[in-house]
């Protein structure tokens, strides 16, 4: 077993906790830029649209790196809360994703629903699993 | 599963932000364990051990 070292515990966490944040701020400024730079930016450039899409998967990664590095540093309960957390955010995933997705094919959605909603709907559901964690283990 | 953290850190005066700080976790953490509503993983349970000097069966003993 490793020496535990305290000083260098809460670096790591304050380190990866700001590393977590800053790719998450630049995945969102990469999205931003693939979805209105068509539009704003540069005018039918597929190309250009190519790139931009490319780079937003390509820090996109870098997030989930930053992620894994994120949840190894914390300590047990607050890992246990991410995980709980992520698991809640799943099952929405997919009980939200499929029951959709079979109304959708019974034909009884009235409005189709902005895809870009789904992420925003996991984002909240990861959040206010995470608070009702923190809650229940304060 | 029971244990004994409570007590001990009562014996050697420190608040939970103490321990917590002592052992690298936080304290949240410390409240959970105290309360029993999270068993900590086993380097955490050795290092609570290591600092009060007592074996890991010493503190923490299983609820049947």
């Amino acid at each position: 077993m490793p020496a535990h070292d305290e000083t260098t515990s809460y670096r790591n966490q304050n380190r990866t906790t700001a590393g977590l944040a800053l790719w998450t701020l630049a995945w969102l400024a990469t999205l931003a830029v693939a979805r209105f730079g068509p539009e704003f930016l540069w005018e039918a450039q597929p190309v250009a649209s190519w790139i931009a899409v490319a780079v937003n998967v390509l820090v996109g990664i870098a997030w989930i790196v930053a992620f894994a590095r994120f949840l190894r540093a914390q300590d047990d309960l607050w890992r246990k809360i991410s995980l709980d957390a992520l698991a809640v955010t799943l099952g929405v995933g997919w009980i939200v994703g499929f029951g959709y997705f079979v109304a959708d094919a019974a034909g009884i959605v009235a409005y189709d629903i902005n895809i870009a909603l789904f992420p925003a709907l996991l984002g909240i559901a990861y959040l206010v699993a995470v608070v009702v964690g923190w809650i229940r283990y304060r | 599963m029971k244990n004994r953290v409570a007590d001990l850190r009562a014996e050697h005066g420190w608040t939970q932000a103490d321990l917590a700080q002592r052992i690298g976790v936080s304290r949240q953490s410390i409240n959970a364990i105290e309360t029993g509503k999270f068993d900590p993983s086993l380097p955490v349970a050795f290092r609570l051990a290591e600092l009060f000097e007592l074996t890991i069966e010493d503190i923490f003993t299983v609820d049947r």
